[in-house]
């Protein structure tokens, strides 16, 4: 795996406001280290070796130096309020009761060299395409089970395999249409997929809406820089989602939600509202006999094309999976292996991102598209296999214990981060069910600076891009949604865990400063 | 099978116009969407009625000849979230008007003659939710309700949903419903405007901050209402806005009339304080102003009561509101009971001798109106909120 690492490469700066500075100028006075910042023996995404910023990031640098604490943190503020104002909520259920929270934001932006990106992107659309020719296989003739790139029981024992698939060939051969992956950097500056998620992969709505508010916050930066634009995501996801359509003709799409009690519902809403479709919930949809989808408008029954669904595959439709489902539609399944509507991502789709499976990805890249993976993936070990476990139940202080098939961080142990106890009761359940559990070294994730209490201080981030694949062709997201662990030292970025996030710039020095640079993407 | 949309050409439109006579007129013009948007109504009309998809290439042809998406589908549950909406906002922003209004008058009194606070919750409907609150403590003791507690209640009171925190928080949680059919600029004005009232709740405990609290509201509804006037689209979903605005409205003034009948009354004493009610009732409903250019220079009881039922300029009359709802009705499919419960209301109005009307009689006659604008609502519920689709089939299964 070690033969695929991105190394960052030195990079230019992006073209600079004031041409008589030269880029990587150490003795330039602005750009001296910053002296309470020491990210240690991170990787920083701003500070590079001896506290001296990385080429893409020196303009912020001498902005923020110019700007000092103060007018950050009242820019903070700002951003906090606009964020209160425009209602950017997310929920967090404790007990039974959900509470709305504002969605935390950090102003200080990561930034990303847009000539590594390029290289994450080709990374992001190979595993996808791979991925989706694997889904396709589980369900169609099994060719990589039978070559033996992955074992049989890994598909039909996974939780995440729907026997109901079987045999359907849903439009271009495509079934994870929309993958939101996390991406995390380790020590020497390798970037790794660490979860594809392929399933109702959330968060797009916050990395829109975070880039809305840093144009608010930063303006001049955005006059002065060229930062590729996030907001050609929504159109590419309505192009996509047009292009699934089983009838010809402008297709209905909507957007099903569980419904305003979901903690993603914000994002339902958003992207309902941004797309310009209807948001529906289950029972605003029915199945009839002739096996077509409708929506229960004021002017009757309507025909539904599309669904791009927020629901889990086992609520979709209580005829087929979980019969107690009250957020699904009775006949959903049926419709869609009719071929009458299509369902993104679809049911089954899950089968790639189980964390078992993670580990196979770079042979099922091999394998389906004979080409070496651009990105490199986590070595993985899986519990099932008896030297594995052994090695994993004997090292457990120094490695990442997760079960296979949970997303949100649920479950995670990190080994440096636990106690006796913790490892004691991970290990007897690593022991009592050993094919549930995968264990990864621990990856020491990159620091970026965020504002803390009023100081600018190095905490844990990950990243989260959106790649978007149809049958027209894919799309990544020119930057992601950035999760930063707040507290000190913790490397836990969900926001259901008390994460926050920033927004993520791509900077691009081939592209001329001016008012029009990097505003339309074609 | 659903029934198409009723056509533009609807000439009986006129007609009812003329029968209506006074009442309708400038609003009618004004609200009527014949004249804006129903020619591309008609339009869209065909094109629903495509979507019942018997041929999917007429859906091909269609689109190769315009450019125009199909008509946005519009879910019955996104219909009455906007309806509600618009019901509550105008709910949030008549009750601020009242209490401030009240609260002014309440000044003017001479003192040791109080005008009492029962009134307001009277307008309000939450007399009994309020005695179940308050008036149930051991030690209330006799006297009537205290300002403090007719106040909390209705500016902020738990347990009671008309309350104007509550209807703001209620029309905020339908707007975030809608979100998708309504601008997010409204959405935004509303949480910002609920987001205000919680942080600034202290204010509604003393007479004088109460004021800016209660301006503050106004405000904020007006502020959404303008958002919505100026940037959504004159749809259906624009349509159930209006309506729930509207019947609320209605609703709303005559409750304010039948509370405030007593005063309306022409008087045969010289009263000088008859002037101070009246103006108050025109005042609560923002139609002071209106009502003084509208009408001769020395107006008595009987023609506030006129001009707050029968005028068909003013915004806040019932006449005015029904005509409008009418008007939004008639750019939807399936309304025909619903404007027929609308017409039935607003000949009902139109056609009181209002000053010629008892006490007594004017209760009941407000009270019938009151169950003729419900009548609207039922209506609209019921074919448009709760419809059940039993027994419909797409024509390519029944055929």
């Amino acid at each position: 795996m070690a033969t695929h690492q991105t190394h960052p490469r030195p990079i230019t700066s992006f073209v600079d406001p004031d041409p008589t500075d030269a880029p990587g100028d150490g003795a330039d006075p602005d750009l001296a280290p910053w002296p309470s910042y020491d990210p240690g023996e991170f990787y920083d995404e701003m500070v590079g070796p001896h506290g001296v910023p990385r080429p893409a990031t020196r303009a912020l640098w001498r902005h923020f130096t110019e700007l000092g604490p103060d007018a950050l943190s009242e820019r903070q503020d700002a951003a906090d309020r606009e964020m209160r104002a425009i209602g950017v909520t997310f929920t967090v259920y404790e007990g039974s009761t959900g509470v709305d929270r504002p969605w935390p934001f950090d102003i200080i932006p990561r930034v990303m060299p847009a000539e590594e990106w390029q290289l994450i992107e080709s990374g992001l659309v190979q595993r996808l395409n791979a991925l989706n020719l694997f889904i396709d296989d589980v369900y169609q003739d099994q060719r990589a089970v039978s070559a033996g790139v992955v074992p049989s029981d890994l598909v039909a024992g996974s939780p995440n395999f729907r026997r109901e698939c079987v045999g359907v060939k849903p439009p271009g051969g495509i079934w994870a249409h929309i993958c939101g992956s996390d991406l995390i950097r380790d020590a020497d500056g390798t970037v790794y997929v660490l979860e594809d998620n392929l399933r109702v992969p959330s968060g797009v709505s916050y990395l829109l809406e975070n880039r809305m508010v840093a144009k608010h916050v930063f303006p001049e930066m955005f006059r002065h820089y060229s930062i590729e634009p996030v907001d050609p995501y929504i159109g590419r996801l309505a192009n996509m989602l047009a292009s699934v359509s089983p009838s010809t003709g402008d297709p209905t799409i909507v957007v099903l939600t569980p419904g305003i009690y979901n903690s993603a519902y914000f994002e339902h809403a958003f992207l309902a509202q941004q797309l310009g479709v209807e948001l529906v919930e289950g029972s605003d949809l029915v199945v009839l006999d002739d096996d077509c989808v409708y929506a229960r408008t004021i002017d009757g029954l309507q025909r539904v094309d599309v669904i791009y669904r927020r629901i889990d595959d086992l609520f979709l439709d209580p005829e087929v999976f979980r019969p107690d489902s009250m957020l699904g539609v009775p006949g959903l399944i049926r419709s869609w292996r009719a071929g009458r509507v299509a369902l993104v991502n679809a049911p089954g789709a899950g089968i790639a991102d189980d964390k078992k499976v993670y580990s196979y990805v770079p042979d099922i890249i091999r394998f389906f598209l004979d080409e070496e993976p651009i990105l490199a993936t986590v070595p993985t070990l899986r519990c099932g296999d008896e030297d594995s476990r052994h090695y994993v139940l004997s090292n457990l202080e120094r490695l990442v214990v997760k079960p296979a098939n949970e997303s949100g961080g649920y479950g995670v142990m990190v080994g440096t981060q636990s106690t006796d106890d913790e490892r004691e009761a991970v290990a007897k359940q690593v022991e009592d069910e050993p094919a549930r559990w995968v264990a990864q070294p621990i990856i020491p994730l990159s620091t970026a600076p965020t504002l803390c209490d009023g100081t600018i201080a190095p905490r844990h981030v990950d990243l989260r891009p959106f790649t978007l694949l149809g049958p027209e062709g894919a799309y990544v997201t020119r930057g992601g949604l950035t999760r930063v662990a707040r507290r000190s030292g913790s490397l836990v970025v969900n926001s259901s865990q008390g994460g926050g996030s920033k927004d993520t710039w791509v900077v691009d020095k081939q592209v001329p400063v001016g008012p029009t640079a990097g505003a339309e993407d074609t | 099978m659903p029934q198409p949309r009723p056509h533009a050409s609807d000439s009986h439109a006129a007609v009812e116009a003329d029968a209506e006579g006074e009442a309708v007129g400038i609003a009618q013009a004004l609200a009527d969407p014949d004249r804006e948007f129903r020619s591309g109504r008609t339009g869209e009309n065909d094109r629903t009625d495509e979507n019942d998809r018997t041929d999917e290439n007429d859906r091909t042809d269609e689109n190769d000849r315009t450019e125009q998406k199909e008509p946005t589908m519009l879910l019955a549950r996104m219909a009455e979230a906007v309806y509600w909406a618009g019901r509550y906002l105008e709910r949030a922003e008549c009750t601020a008007r009242i209490v401030q209004v009240h609260s002014d008058a309440h000044v003017d009194m001479p003192i040791g003659q109080d005008v009492g606070w029962e009134p307001l919750l009277a307008i309000a409907g939450v007399d009994s939710e309020f005695a179940e609150r308050y008036l149930a403590e051991p030690g209330s003791g006799g006297g009537g309700p205290t300002e403090e507690d007719v106040i909390e209640f209705l500016l902020r009171g738990e347990g009671n949903p008309s309350s104007i925190l509550g209807a703001i928080a209620s029309a905020r949680e339908n707007l975030r419903t809608a979100r998708p059919v309504v601008p997010r600029e409204a959405w935004e004005a509303c949480n910002t405007l609920w987001l205000v009232c919680c942080d600034n709740l202290a204010e509604t405990e003393s007479r004088q901050e109460r004021v800016q609290w209660l301006r503050r509201v106004i405000a904020g509804c007006q502020r959404i209402n303008g958002i919505l006037l100026g940037t959504m689209s004159r749809d259906e979903a624009m349509s159930f806005l209006l309506i729930g605005q509207n019947l609320e409205r209605a609703d709303l003034t005559t409750r304010v009339l039948d509370v405030r009948s007593e005063n309306l009354q022409p008087k045969r004493g010289d009263d000088p304080y008859d002037a101070v009610h009246w103006m108050a009732v025109l005042r609560s409903l923002a139609a002071y102003q209106p009502f003084r250019r509208a009408m001769p220079a020395r107006p008595q009881g009987g023609s506030t009561l006129r001009f707050l039922l029968q005028d068909a300029r003013f915004p806040r009359a019932v006449s005015a509101c029904l005509t409008e709802t009418r008007a939004q009705l008639k750019s939807l499919a399936r309304a025909e009971e619903a404007i027929d419960a609308c017409n039935n209301a607003s000949m009902m109005v139109a056609t009181a001798a209002v000053s010629r009307l008892t006490l007594s009689g004017l209760s009941e006659f407000l009270d019938e109106v009151q169950v003729a604008v419900a009548a609207v609502h039922d209506r609209i519920d019921e074919t448009y909120f709760r419809p059940t689709f039993v027994g419909w089939q797409p024509e390519s299964v029944a055929s």
